[in-house]
């Protein structure tokens, strides 16, 4: 599990610890009824904003209490109001209108963020969505736009239905992320339109069609961290695809290139977190970006952050005094994105982690550190950019092989969860296979084996052709053909016969894969044929 | 390695030797949305919202079945099984659970209990053989619901290649691969005795295990030396045939010497009261097995 330390700023401290001392005992109470929706929020690339944007004068002035054990009929209820009330100061003339409408609006935002669970849905079918545009409208003060663009914000934030309604707010919110905008106005859009891309495919080609890049990579520049951040945050689920469209259109816009790096640069880590996940999604979408990016200085950072990190442990509970302290940095933002280069363009592992380099050294070392690491993912991830670096060239092999990442693998091999046996399978395999660019049955590098095999791998192959999973089994058998073919002396039979491998091979003869059949035939007649055992 | 079974499938295709695929190091490159990411995806957005010190334990095992259970959807791939399983890790068990049938005669091990008990009629019943002698059709096809039956060993096998698309190598009763020690044996033994000690092997119940008896495939006939390896056990199969057909016409005749056709019971019933000298009840019955198929004239 990942520990990970979080550096606050003052008044989200505060919001949190106003969430957490309201929350904790209610919280239990009602753990049960909202438990599901709320652990399907959490997984969802979307977030509410629970709390005024850092900078803003409601900063200052908020003590905002969670509200938990609002019976769910009387917040439906308030809300509605909310709306009508919202509908009415639209029409107000004269002096106190401003005025009132700030506080409409202030009314149905505070009950779209301390609420729990918002009531969304609520409020879209009072009419919330027709009306707020409204008060997005040219012209009208900071404030009001701010409070506006928090309401649907936190709207889009709710089931996929939910966001959708947003469709006739998009114009407007994208206008005003223009440089027009204060920064504050442009940082909620922002926020809200990064939860419309968090939503879907469908919704991300509209934003793009609309125009939301080009805004967003300008709000990236912003010397202000918050908002810098949240339009990283946005721009990475703008353009996470499928599509590598918006990925592409993105590394062509002068300078983003350049934000990327100073943005790498900066201390600040929370930035840096959403900035590496930009690289993530333009290094797993673009060739084109993936080809600028490792030819810049992004590869060494990204390495010395991930070797900087002190420790990747579980986050421990916060400790009612809040002395802790904690880093959002998340490692395995810049190992995905590590893993990506790797995988994405062969002048990473060719010109860039060339054998002899420091950066090298550095880039085993850290993918190490996480093999070493309890969080399943760091692991998995690990060995999948570790597999890559395998699949490089003879030094490259050499260099792994003589590492510390050996017994780790193997162990991983024996002992972990099938999807990293898978990864640190594929990587062992791959050091012991000459690079070869034919079909041919490719040059066997003996002493990788040798040792691989001495060390105990075939139970771990072996059970990978016991797998259901096709692309495993199929692996195994990959594996077990090179120890029958290149193990010295012919010995590779025997040893793979002791572990039962026989037995694995032919429980193929039943299974719906015929491709499978006939490759785990083919091995077990060519070695185990009428002349096995005979000398 | 290529990133999808699908690719993956056409590169053994492609590959040199017709089945074996060899393997290929090569780098793997994964989309966004690949199931490979989703765990990484989770703990991003929780970490995000701040939200990983809230949750308890319970909350986190929550989530993680969530996000795996999502990606999570294997089904056996054993011809005909279909099985939903939860996950990966539940497939040993289950295999072991349906799929290891053994015959306690002669340790072969079916996927099947279908495909065992018609393994222990055509193997090892003489009950079997006599109506297969008599001239009913007794071989069974081996794709369930087909309910195709046939006279002999070798028109089922076509029948499977024709109607089913059974490779034409596929043989669904293999000679049992000998031990090494009876290898070894076979080699000192005069060739006299090689039908016999056939017999002997599928009898044979290896200590180890490890070299067990459920071989169906033939050798394909790489080369030479191969087809000349068939060859021999072609020989040795119709020598075994030979041998069982000479046991079958023993068996006839002692069964039609049994019975009369005046005193054969209506109902053969068990135990000793109407049997009235009829002491030969076929073993099938009395055991209270029920035969793969009932014999139908046809």
């Amino acid at each position: 599990m990942l520990l990970v330390t979080i550096a606050f700023n003052l008044s989200l401290v505060r919001s949190l610890v106003a969430v957490h001392n309201s929350a904790s005992s209610r919280r239990r109470e009602h753990a049960i009824a909202v438990g599901k929706e709320r652990r399907e929020a959490l997984m969802r690339a979307k977030r509410v904003c629970r709390a005024p944007l850092s900078g803003s004068d409601e900063a200052a002035m908020e003590e905002g209490d969670m509200v938990i054990d609002e019976e769910k009929a009387n917040l439906e209820a308030r809300t509605t109001q909310a709306v009508e009330e919202l509908k009415s100061a639209l029409s107000t003339q004269g002096k106190g209108a401003q005025k009132k409408k700030i506080e409409v609006l202030r009314a149905l935002r505070r009950l779209l963020s301390q609420s729990e669970v918002p009531p969304v849905e609520t409020a879209i079918k009072a009419g919330a969505i027709p009306l707020l545009v409204q008060y997005l409208s040219f012209g009208s003060s900071d404030e009001q736009l701010l409070e506006a663009a928090w309401c649907l914000t936190n709207i889009a934030a709710g089931e996929p239905e939910e966001t959708k309604s947003l469709l006739p707010a998009l114009p407007l919110l994208i206008a005003h992320l223009g440089e027009k905008s204060s920064t504050l106005v442009a940082e909620q859009c922002a926020w809200a339109i990064g939860n419309v891309a968090g939503e879907g495919a469908d919704l991300r080609s509209k934003l793009l069609a609309q125009g939301a890049l080009w805004p967003l990579a300008r709000l990236m520049l912003s010397n202000k961290g918050s908002t810098a951040r949240t339009a990283a945050w946005a721009l990475s689920n703008l353009i996470k695809g499928p599509d590598p469209k918006a990925a592409n259109e993105l590394i062509s816009i002068d300078g983003v290139l350049n934000a990327i790096v100073r943005n790498l640069e900066k201390a600040d880590e929370e930035l840096a977190t959403e900035v590496a996940w930009v690289v993530v999604y333009l290094s797993a979408l673009s060739e084109k970006a993936t080809s600028l990016i490792v030819r810049s200085s992004v590869p060494q950072l990204l390495i010395g952050r991930l070797l900087a990190s002190e420790n990747l442990q579980l986050l421990i509970p916060v400790s009612s005094d809040f002395s802790i302290t904690y880093h959002s940095f998340c490692i395995f933002t810049v190992l995905r994105s590590l893993g990506n280069l790797v995988a994405g363009d062969a002048y990473m592992v060719d010109s860039v982690l060339t054998v002899g380099n420091s950066i090298t050294d550095q880039a085993v070392s850290s993918l190490i550190k996480c093999l070493k690491s309890d969080s399943r993912v760091l692991k998995k991830e690990a060995s999948w950019a570790m597999s890559n670096i395998a699949a490089g060239s003879f030094e490259h092999k050499k260099l792994i092989f003589a590492s510390e990442a050996m017994p780790l693998l193997m162990h991983l091999l024996a002992t972990a969860q099938f999807d990293i046996r898978r990864e640190a399978a594929y990587t062992l395999g791959n050091l012991c296979v000459v690079p070869t660019g034919n079909a041919a049955p490719p040059n066997i590098i003996v002493n990788h084996l040798v040792a691989i095999v001495n060390g105990g791998a075939l139970p771990g192959f072996i059970n990978l052709v016991r797998s259901a999973d096709i692309e495993s089994a199929r692996l195994g058998l990959q594996f077990l053909e090179l120890v029958m073919r290149g193990y010295p002396n012919g010995q590779g039979p025997q040893l793979v016969e002791r572990e039962d491998g026989i037995e694995a091979m032919e429980r193929f003869q039943f299974h719906e894969n015929e491709l499978m059949r006939n490759m785990a035939n083919g091995l077990v007649d060519k070695y185990f044929g009428e002349d096995y055992g005979l000398e | 390695m290529q990133q999808r079974p699908e690719d993956a499938m056409e590169e053994v295709e492609a590959a040199a030797g017709p089945e074996l695929g060899f393997w290929l190091a090569a780098r793997r490159r994964l989309a966004p949305d690949d199931p490979f990411f989703a765990a990484g995806d989770l703990e991003r957005e929780l970490l995000a919202k701040h939200l990983a010190l809230d949750l308890s334990e319970d909350d986190r095992n929550q989530l993680e079945k969530m996000e795996v259970a999502s990606t999570c959807t294997v089904f056996c791939p054993i011809a005909g099984c279909g099985a939903h399983l939860g996950c990966l890790e539940d497939f040993e068990d289950h295999y072991v659970t349906r799929h290891s049938a053994s015959c306690s005669v002669c340790s072969r091990v079916y996927p099947t209990s279908r495909l065992l008990s018609i393994h222990v009629s055509e193997a090892h019943d003489s009950y079997f053989q006599a109506k297969v002698a008599r001239g009913f059709p007794m071989y069974e096809c081996l794709v369930e619901g087909c309910g195709v039956k046939l006279k002999s060993y070798k028109s089922r096998q076509q029948h499977l290649i024709d109607k089913h698309q059974f490779p034409k190598s596929f043989e669904f009763f293999k000679k049992a691969r000998p031990s090494q020690r009876q290898r070894q044996k076979s080699q000192r033994r005069p060739t006299a005795h090689k039908g016999e000690e056939a017999r002997d092997n599928s009898m044979d119940v290896d200590g180890k295990g490890t070299r067990q008896t459920n071989w169906k495939y033939r050798p394909k006939q790489h080369d030479h030396k191969e087809s000349k390896e068939n060859e021999r056990q072609h020989q040795e199969a119709k020598e075994n045939e030979m041998e069982v057909e000479q046991k079958i016409d023993e068996l006839t005749s002692a069964v039609s010497k049994l019975s009369t056709a005046d005193s054969t019971p209506a109902n053969v019933t068990f135990g000793h009261r109407r049997s009235r000298g009829l002491t030969f009840v076929p073993r099938s019955i009395r055991q209270n097995k029920q035969p793969a198929s009932q014999p139908e004239a046809k």
